[in-house]
């Protein structure tokens, strides 16, 4: 058993080993990025100089000069009271001043979202690939669509969606409002004309009471269809964990071990990098060096050296229940996990910096899994709702 | 709080804003810090080095696609210092490709 000063101590250690391993990082890194300003200055020349009768090339080019080291102060050790601070609850959930929060637009939305009549063949809704049973998930490796064909990435938890900068694996949406089209019309998911849904959804009559109720001055729309979804959707958050009890202060919530995972986690494990705040994500995106040929991020910025193979970073919450893992379910287990953030998967230009082998023991691999459990609550049934007709 | 105060409170408020573009000027620094830009818009003149910093705990990957003012500085990690300079006048977006949550503008004047 660890106690609670030996925690802090542990903590303060670790803290002081990460920065050491940063700093001697960033020397190499530094000389990795004057290679690459030189490179990328000289690619600017060439095209400077090819353009010359050549309209088709960009014209142009920032001029990136070469990467200096300075120094920074050492960060202190942070006490452990200090480090729990960051990741307590927030107190309310925030809607966009442009879709602002009504319970007709939820109680809408959640209809939608578990109606099957938004898919072209009356068979799937939002929740076929995003159920509560699942955590919001589905279960499987990779998404099942239209027909029953596979797609190529695993369905993302909708959990705690209202705090989400970008969506999608790959962030290609900026808001759950844009988002929330997306899979009804792609061929391969829901493959539902908005047109045609538009149609379907007019020609039942309760709905056209609800959209009244939820948009009187908008009635039914796409746009309107998309915010009652939203809406819904940001009402989806994770429930009270274990790990919230023991930052609210009850020590006895979570077993010892998980409080040595806590410290894992945030030190030699690098894994609150990324994984950082009270739903576990910053929504950055990294190539943890997973085999797969998807480009990820790279689809949205193919310029960028570290966007290939770059997936977001979802959050941890309810993660017991959410496999299997990665952005295609490739690995089945959380101690699968953990091996393969230890080993530090593939190295290739794209991976992240953060990325590489840790030398974690086998104990606190045992103690990083204990920590991740307790993030999963017991969470209350989901009623699905009567839908009109 | 008397109103007089809450009115000096307020023009001091606008005299700092005004300095803080001003001392972006005088540096043409912009600091990575809590996964966040020190400036949300900038504004420098086109051949003149801005120069990013990064002095967060975790690598950041200052970038921009706007047309004619492109560039890519990689993985720029923790104590790194790097200048860019922009080549064509007009509003750039910056961004951190890692973190969605970092965009500055950056206005490029002749």
């Amino acid at each position: 058993m660890l106690a609670r000063s030996s925690v802090r101590g542990v903590l303060t250690m670790m803290i002081g080993a990460l920065q050491s391993s940063v700093r001697e990082h960033s020397r190499g890194a530094s000389a990795r990025g004057f290679r690459r300003s030189v490179l990328f200055s000289s690619a600017a020349a060439t095209v400077f100089v090819g353009i010359i009768g050549c309209a088709s090339i960009t014209f142009g080019a920032a001029i990136v000069g070469r990467t200096r080291h300075v120094g920074l102060n050492p960060q202190p050790a942070m006490e452990l009271d200090v480090l729990k601070a960051k990741y307590r609850r927030p107190a309310f959930i925030p809607f966009p001043r442009e879709n602002p929060y009504t319970p007709e637009k939820a109680s809408l939305g959640k209809r939608l979202f578990f109606d099957t009549r938004l898919s072209l063949s009356s068979s799937q809704s939002c929740a076929s690939c995003h159920s509560p049973g699942f955590s919001w998930g589905d279960g499987l490796s990779v998404g099942v669509g239209h027909g029953m064909v596979k797609l190529g990435r695993r369905s993302p938890s909708i959990v705690n969606t209202a705090w989400a900068t970008t969506f999608m694996w790959d962030g290609r949406w900026e808001s759950l409002e844009e988002q929330a089209l997306d899979p009804i019309q792609s061929a391969g998911e829901l493959n539902m004309p908005i047109e045609r849904l538009m149609d379907r959804l007019a020609s039942v009559a309760g709905y056209k009471l609800l959209f009244a109720a939820a948009f009187p001055d908008e009635g039914m729309n796409p746009k309107t269809l998309a915010d009652a979804i939203a809406t819904y959707e940001r009402t989806v958050v994770s429930d009270h964990a274990p790990f919230d009890a023991w930052i609210e202060g009850a020590e006895g919530a979570i077993p010892e071990q998980a409080k040595r995972g806590f410290v894992i986690f945030n030190t030699k494990g690098r894994c609150a990098s990324c994984h950082e705040g009270w739903s576990f994500t910053n929504d950055g995106f990294h190539d943890i060096g997973i085999p797969s040929d998807d480009p990820g991020r790279a689809r949205q910025l193919p310029q960028i050296t570290k966007m290939n193979h770059a997936f977001k970073t979802p959050g941890l919450r309810e993660i017991v229940r959410r496999g299997p893992y990665m952005h295609n379910g490739s690995i089945a287990t959380l101690e699968e996990v953990v091996e393969h953030y230890d080993q530090g998967g593939i190295d290739r230009p794209s991976r992240s910096d953060l990325i590489g082998p840790l030398g974690l023991t086998s104990q606190e691999k045992v103690d990083l899994v204990a920590f991740l459990s307790t993030l999963t609550s017991n969470a209350a049934a989901t009623t699905v709702p009567v839908l009109p007709r | 709080m008397p109103r007089l105060a809450l009115v000096a409170l307020s023009i001091a408020g606008v005299a700092l804003g005004a300095l803080s573009a001003v001392a972006l000027v005088a540096d043409h620094t912009v600091h990575q810090q809590g996964r966040k830009f020190s400036f949300q818009s900038a504004i420098i003149k086109k051949g003149t080095p801005l120069t990013f910093v990064n002095d967060d705990t975790v690598p950041h990957n200052v970038a921009s696609t706007t047309k004619g003012n492109e560039f890519d500085l990689g993985s720029q990690p923790p104590g790194a210092s790097t200048d860019v300079t922009f080549t064509e006048a007009g509003e750039v977006q910056v961004i951190c490709a890692i973190h969605p949550r970092m965009r500055m503008m950056v206005s490029v004047r002749d």
